[in-house]
């Protein structure tokens, strides 16, 4: 039998595998947005004991709101300021970080069955590798681009992933909703101050290439 | 009443960032007075905290409390000066963010939930990232970005430490608060593997703010780029708040009997960040990158210490207070400097002791201090610290600590003589210096001295008891 909750996992490894191939800035917003509103829908479609819960909606629907609404909506607003469009000469190329994404998945496979966790249901212990996978993804992304937005979008896939093992880890309600607020509060800090700095890089430099964030060194 | 401690910076910070500028400096000294009597207040006992699941008054937050209150008094005095004599276009969000910067901190030091904490820590990322890039120049706003992209993804990773350490009490199906003093009761019956990765998470996120190497390198970009009180406010007080969290997780290791294990991470890290800023302070061109490292250095003997336990570790609580003390003054010395000869190249500077007299002086005090020589407190920490080590049979991470200090003082000894005593070319000063910015400065070294001559019983105690649960001891 095929769980539903294994075709949003599926559709979550999917983008990530794609955001590592994608050079468009554009696309890599519309991927990050889609990716944010499927993981947001995961702890709906797990089979929790509870059933449908009316926090759980209203978490889905705020989760939906800044991950998939207002986040990428001041991403692409940032995207279209931009004059270059297309992430120029990254550091790790696009087949490289599609091969190491691959291999993430097979490394995260390995992980969770090295843990102990026999308490776990399978769904869960799926869920996992799709967490592992998906944060390791994310770090690659943020290593390897030389676009400020692209590492910002690597942080949040990053940050995508920590939701994930979080919500495949907790097993009460109440930490449940500990994960959830945290992810959330997490992500708003942070990339309110990332957007307001890469709307000023953006500003002095006329692009929003790192690489000419270089000043700083020894 | 333990919370008023960050609610009433926080209010009084929003405020000031719609206020005028004169207005805003006024009111962030008679905050710094506010809070630190309110910090007076907690540390007599005479109040506790109001919701005890959230927040609680430990020694050792006590004792971080009590430097951020102590700091940010002279710090905002000296504020108050520097900003009569600097342009700076955007004051109210400066003063502002200063407050908010303070309200996050103090919520770091009483914090007991884990959650609150890393809430804590992240706010003080979020507050601190204006003061650095208040000058909106290029090198700012590249020091910003670093500083809140690493920041970020450590704190991200500290927060999945946070997930670990509470999965470690769902696997042996335990129900407390997850707050670290109910973690403490129950901490035996933890699961150890998802602890033992719950520390490790931890260590790599908040060690990324508290600057240990290899995840520093947000630090000295963001130390130099800051102007000088930020700077001063974000190495005496951040690095201790990030520690205090590294140390709540060690002392919950330790209760749990996995001691050794966190005791071998923090050496390995702090010996790392010992000899990375070793060799990155050799060849330093600007003085407030070089404070910068040796904050680093700081901060590593702190971990050596706290891991090799026993003496040590009173010897590393000293140090963390003896080191914000000497550190701030040095910042606001270099703050000085910075005023009078308008750069931060070490080269253009010289002349100090003609040139600038007094602000010469605090200076070279306080680098004699921070390299340990004996009427300063970190000489008596840094040997109790020795001595510690010494005794637990470190042999060897005793002896990468005492090279590594030797490589630092070479390095920056030259660095600080040529600053103060080779001769300048012209005698071009900007802004001469004033008896009200030197005066900060002094006072913080003198607080040094005094808490060398004598430590108040209080002090003593609360040290004893921030220790005993990690096995620490004067006794040895």
């Amino acid at each position: 039998m095929i769980h539903i909750s294994n075709i949003f996992l599926a559709m979550i490894l999917l983008s990530v595998l794609l955001s590592l191939r994608s050079n468009r800035l554009m696309a890599l917003v519309k991927l990050m947005a889609f990716q944010g509103i499927v993981v947001s829908a995961v702890p709906m479609v797990l089979d929790t004991a509870h059933g449908l819960t009316f926090n759980l909606i209203m978490f889905f629907i705020l989760l939906v709101l800044v991950k998939g609404i207002l986040i990428p909506g001041m991403m692409s607003v940032a995207v279209n300021k931009v004059v270059a469009s297309r992430e120029i000469e990254p550091i790790i190329g696009y087949h490289a970080s599609l091969f190491a994404g691959l291999i993430m998945i097979v490394f995260s496979v390995y992980i969770t069955n090295q843990l102990n966790l026999a308490s776990l249901a399978a769904s869960h212990k799926l869920l996992l590798v799709t967490g592992i996978t998906t944060m390791g993804a994310g770090l690659i992304l943020l290593m390897a681009r030389r676009k400020a937005i692209t590492q910002v979008i690597g942080y949040l896939m990053m940050e995508n992933g920590i939701y994930l093992i979080g919500t495949a880890l907790a097993k009460e309600v109440h930490t449940q909703y500990v994960v959830e607020f945290a992810v959330l509060l997490d992500l708003l800090v942070a990339v309110l101050v990332m957007g307001i700095v890469l709307n000023d890089i953006n500003h002095t430099f006329d692009d929003v290439d790192t690489a000419l964030l270089g000043q700083l060194k020894d | 009443m333990l919370q008023f401690v960050f609610y009433i910076p926080l209010i009084v910070g929003i405020a000031v960032l719609f206020l005028p500028a004169k207005i805003g400096r006024v009111a962030l000294f008679s905050t710094a007075v506010i809070h630190a009597m309110f910090t007076a207040l907690e540390w007599f006992k005479l109040s506790g905290p109001l919701h005890t699941s959230y927040f609680s008054n430990t020694p050792e937050g006590m004792l971080v409390l009590a430097i951020l209150s102590f700091l940010f008094l002279f710090i905002s005095l000296y504020t108050v000066f520097y900003m009569g004599e600097v342009e700076m276009s955007k004051e109210p969000v400066f003063n502002g963010s200063m407050l908010l910067f303070l309200s996050a901190m103090s919520m770091v030091a009483i914090a007991d939930h884990i959650i609150m904490l890393w809430v804590a820590v992240e706010a003080t990322t979020l507050m601190s990232a204006p003061l650095i890039f208040v000058h909106r120049s290029k090198a700012s706003l590249e020091a910003t970005w670093k500083y809140v992209l690493i920041c970020s993804v450590g704190i991200a990773l500290a927060l999945l430490g946070c997930f670990f350490v509470i999965f470690s009490m769902e696997m042996s199906n335990i129900h407390v608060p997850i707050s670290f003093s109910s973690l403490n009761t129950v901490a035996s019956q933890l699961d150890p593997v998802w602890l033992k990765a719950g520390f490790i998470f931890f260590v790599i996120g908040f060690g990324t703010k508290m600057g240990l190497a290899p995840m520093h390198t947000w630090l000295p970009d963001a130390h130099s780029e800051a102007p000088s009180p930020a700077s001063a406010l974000l190495s005496g007080a951040l690095l201790n708040c990030a520690f205090l969290a590294v140390y709540r997780c060690h002392q919950l290791m330790f209760t749990a009997g996995l001691g050794d294990y966190s005791s071998k991470v923090l050496i390995a890290f702090g010996l790392a960040s010992m000899l990375v800023s070793a060799v990155f302070i050799l060849n330093q061109t600007d003085y407030k990158r070089m404070l910068a490292y040796s904050s680093i250095e700081n901060m590593g003997i702190i971990a050596v210490g706290i891991g090799i336990g026993g003496l040590a570790a009173f010897g590393a609580m000293l140090h963390m207070i003896h080191h914000s003390l000497v550190k701030s003054s040095l910042f606001l010395s270099a703050g000085n400097i910075l005023l009078g000869y308008g750069t931060k190249t070490i080269d253009k500077t010289g002349s100090m002791l003609r040139l600038l007299p007094k602000t010469g002086l605090t200076f070279f005090a306080g680098f004699a201090g921070i390299s340990g020589f004996p009427p300063f407190g970190l000489f008596v920490s840094e040997l109790l610290i020795i001595l510690g080590a010494i005794k637990a049979g470190r042999y060897v991470a005793i002896g990468i600590f005492i090279f590594s200090l030797i490589l630092i003082f070479a390095g920056a000894s030259k660095l600080v003589m040529q600053m103060v005593f080779s001769e300048k070319e012209n005698d071009d000063i900007l802004v001469p210096e004033k008896w009200t910015r030197a005066l900060p400065p002094i006072l913080l070294l003198l607080t040094s001295l005094a808490l060398v001559i004598w430590l108040p019983d209080s002090i003593y105690q609360t040290i004893q008891n921030a220790i005993s649960s990690i096995g620490g001891t004067v006794n040895g």
